[in-house]
């Protein structure tokens, strides 16, 4: 009796596993059309162009749409959906030739008037703000002419304009006149690129299917799925088992088991939007720091505000210790918020502080920060206040905590101390900026093709917006950033660009530790023809989605 | 009649309580640090006249209440303007009209976003509640009827580990199991199986509930089966059971009529707590992560 209820209760727990282990009509795929499935852990937050934040939603955007021009992975633009450009010799007046024939998905023709009626849209809607803040403000107006063509007059010449142009996808004039431009979710999302929107659920997935009369690039599949996954972990053993044909991220925790796997290839390298994670320092002078009604508290500690206490501290920095820990050897050391991701823009001549504790300790020894009282810890060479810095970082950053720790460690060798605090994101935002109410922070930044908008940090133009993490000062470096916004030479903006960088490393605004790098992986048993020789991974990008094809 | 008054008593208290929870949340939202304009405008995109813009998008440019301007920090504002004309009146009265506002991440409206979620949070829940009351309660019986022997031990020392599992370890385990044996990972249906007919629509469904029904299975079981079991035992030693017992009457007859209907009291008070707790509980977390992704920028 007793061993027939134990055969029960087990049986009992059988039941509930084969439950889990029948999958009913899970294969069977006979004449099934191919269908590419990919693995991410995001899901668009807007279908709306105007209104959508996350780079989900620009992958979409970039497959399901066309601009005027294609960014390429190795950082160049190629117009695409224009025979011709010409540019008058003031720099002002661009004239676009728009290709004739090209098609929306549901027929009708697109022309120059839905490409100037889409630039006006982003231009004058002021509830598309990260539009019109940073792309169109040089727009003076759009038309479009009988010859099917769009002229474009700018109020002023400036160097950047396909990068301006990149993310401003063209969509259908006849669909977006008649609706609310602000509360419209463009659900079925009418547009001309090479795969058309079939079924979004948000936080789901999002299913495409192939617009085969695509004008320069028809797609040799039939389908892309894109799958939201809730977590990682399952990212990566959906790919293990083949239920992903292609995963756009993992934890860096998984690639070296995962290179191992069978018929996965795993892809390192630059990201798409490259990434760039900071050591902030609040070096905010009284006469910079934003007046009260802008919300300037300042509370940094003043060593801060001396060079030589960063270039110490730059130097006691030993940052591939913190790529090999914190990012598992999967990143680049890094120099300012230029990453080496942005290519010609990066200036690669820049000499890093060297890794020397001996040094450090010598420079905070020459510049008069003592150890007067003997506990390990320097004071400030009138003896007030200790070398003790407040470090705070993102609560939701997985990276930020070891960085904190080994920092900690790190900075101890020369006598310095942290107090560290994990702090909510929002919280850490109203320590941040404007107020400067901290000393040291961690956070990041992903940037734009152009290296404007990261320069712009550096400026004192940021301190009262909230832009400048750091509050810090320099003229000269203002000049320069106003030179390079409207240098129509392309090596003459580049050595600008390039000589702001030496002139933030010189200073140490930061200690930049690492630029991340991006991991992706597909299968290699089921498409092949992705691109993966370029400077940057981006296997969702239309470049690869575009060209792959089932293998046989 | 003292029926009535009981239930106009419960009523006015709900009222009380509902209105007691709209202050609070709404108050407490306002004296965390942090607005959802401001964490725009670390974005060097982001023109100042663009948070501007969002700040009178989502109301957040009119004072918080009469007399405050805002709370974090705390900012004195003018005590004469309508108090109509304050972003706690406008939230009160759009809230009573059912208006829950546009999402600052998704810009799509709240209500939208909660129907969605909602859904598969009740299925989840649904399925999940149903089976683990009926395997905690059967779990419970046997062991409670079969007290200190093998039985009893495995039920318990299993039922133990159940219940002290982590949930989202479990979850991973469980996510491994699944997906050698085929099992989707993610999401509430396949994409495209909206056009199947409605019963494999509902088997593809089905299949996408099993590893989330399961951990959730898995966890409550364990609470069940020993609520069960020890409140069983405690009736089951009643003089009045072992009066059944020497009537004759079979083991059966015994716990379905005389023991169980007593010893069920304490599991249903369990379960009916749990099911508040865990449908506030699962929108409350959806909330938190949707509030969090909207203020972060990077990592």
């Amino acid at each position: 009796m007793k061993h027939r209820m134990l055969y029960i209760l087990i049986l009992a727990a059988l039941i509930l596993s084969a439950c889990g282990g029948a999958p009913s009509g899970a294969n069977g795929a006979t004449d099934e059309p191919s269908v590419v499935h990919v693995g991410w852990a995001g899901s668009p937050d807007s279908l709306n162009p105007g209104l959508a934040i996350l780079t989900e939603s620009y992958t979409i955007f970039d497959l399901v749409y066309d601009s005027m021009y294609n960014l390429n992975l190795d950082g160049s633009f190629t117009l695409n959906l224009a025979d011709s450009v010409d540019r008058s010799d003031d720099g002002l007046v661009y004239t676009f030739k728009i290709k004739d024939g090209i098609k929306w998905h549901d027929g009708k023709p697109l022309t120059a008037e839905d490409v100037s009626f889409s630039y006006n849209l982003y231009k004058d809607t002021p509830e598309y703000p990260y539009l019109n803040g940073y792309y169109t403000p040089y727009f003076s107006s759009i038309e479009s002419t009988e010859k099917n063509e769009v002229v474009l007059t700018l109020t002023e010449a400036i160097p950047n304009l396909e990068s301006q142009l990149v993310f401003l996808y063209i969509i259908p004039k006849h669909i977006w006149e008649n609706e609310n431009k602000v509360e419209f979710e463009n659900t079925a999302m009418i547009g001309s690129g090479p795969f058309k929107m079939a079924e979004y659920v948000q936080n789901e997935f999002v299913r495409l299917t192939a617009n085969k009369e695509h004008f320069a690039t028809p797609p040799k599949v039939d389908e892309v799925i894109f799958q939201t996954f809730e977590n990682q972990d399952a990212l990566v053993q959906a790919i293990k088992t083949g239920q992903m044909d292609m995963i756009t991220e993992m934890p860096n925790t998984a690639v070296a088991s995962l290179k191992t796997v069978e018929n996965v290839e795993v892809v390192v390298g630059a990201p798409f939007s490259p990434g760039v994670s900071d050591i902030i320092f609040n070096q905010t002078e009284e006469e910079n720091c934003p007046t009260p009604e802008e919300g300037g508290i300042c509370t940094g500690h003043p060593a801060l505000r001396d060079r030589n206490v960063r270039l110490a501290m730059s130097h006691a920095t030993d940052k591939q210790k913190l790529i090999d820990v914190v990012l598992l050897g999967l990143g680049t050391p890094g120099l300012t918020l230029i990453p080496d991701g942005l290519g010609v823009w990066y200036n690669d001549s820049l000499k890093d502080y060297e890794f020397d504790v001996a040094q450090a300790n010598q420079i905070l020894d020459d510049a008069g920060y003592l150890d007067t009282d003997g506990d390990k810890i320097r004071e400030l060479p009138d003896g007030s206040r200790p070398l003790t810095f407040r470090l705070n970082w993102p609560s939701d950053s997985i990276s930020a905590p070891r960085t904190a720790e080994l920092l900690s460690e790190m900075w101890g060798e020369i006598g310095i101390t942290l107090e560290m605090q994990a702090v909510d994101p929002d919280a850490l935002t109203s320590q941040c900026c404007p107020a400067f109410d901290f000393d040291i922070m961690l956070w990041g930044w992903a940037s734009d093709p152009d290296p404007s908008a990261l320069l712009y940090v550096y400026t004192s133009e940021a301190i009262p917006t909230g832009s400048s993490e750091t509050g810090y000062s320099n003229p000269v470096y203002d000049d320069l950033y106003a030179k390079q916004q409207i240098e129509l030479d392309f090596e003459a903006r580049k050595a600008i660009v390039w000589e702001m960088q030496k002139i933030v490393h010189e200073d140490v605004v930061y200690i930049i530790p690492f630029y991340e790098q991006a991991t992706q992986a597909y299968r290699t048993d089921r498409f092949t023809g992705w691109i993966t020789n370029q400077a940057k991974v981006e296997l969702p990008d239309s470049s690869s989605l575009v060209l792959i094809e089932p293998v046989k | 009649m003292n029926r009535t008054r009981a239930l106009i008593k419960k009523i006015t208290w709900s009222i009380f309580t509902i209105l007691f929870v709209i202050v609070l949340n709404f108050f407490l939202f306002r004296v965390l640090p942090g607005d959802p304009a401001r964490a725009g405008i670390r974005d060097p995109r982001l023109k100042k006249e663009a948070v501007e813009m969002l700040r009178v998008r989502f109301g957040l440019d009119k004072q918080v209440i009469n007399c405050f301007e805002s709370l974090n920090p705390i900012k004195v504002g003018s005590c004469t303007v309508n108090p109509l004309d304050t972003q706690f009146f406008i939230y009160a009265r759009n809230l009573l009209q059912g208006e829950l506002g546009i999402s600052y991440h998704t810009n799509r409206p709240v209500a939208d976003v909660l129907a969605e979620r909602l859904w598969n949070t009740v299925l989840l829940i649904g399925a999940g509640q149903i089976l683990s009351i009926i395997i905690g309660v059967v779990f419970g019986v046997f062991a409670a009827w079969k007290a200190r022997t093998s039985i009893d031990y495995v039920a318990v020392i299993t039922s133990l580990m159940a219940w002290s599992l982590p949930t989202f370890w479990l979850a991973i385990i469980l996510l491994f199991w699944g997906s050698n044996n085929g099992l989707p990972l993610a999401g509430k249906a396949s994409p495209g199986s909206s056009a199947l007919p409605l019963l494999q629509q509902w088997v593809d469904i089905a299949r996408h509930m099993i590893l989330p029904t399961l951990t959730y299975t898995i966890v409550y079981m364990g609470e069940y089966t020993l609520i069960m079991r020890s409140s069983l035992m405690d009736v089951l030693s009643e003089d009045y059971i072992l009066t059944a017992k020497a009537k004759g009457l079979s083991t059966f007859q015994i716990l379905k009529d005389h023991a169980l209907k007593n010893a069920m009291l304490p599991l249903v008070t369990v379960i009916a707590i749990n099911l508040g707790f865990t449908v506030a509980g699962a929108i409350q977390i959806e909330a938190v992560i949707f509030l969090a992704r909207a203020g972060q920028r990077d990592f």
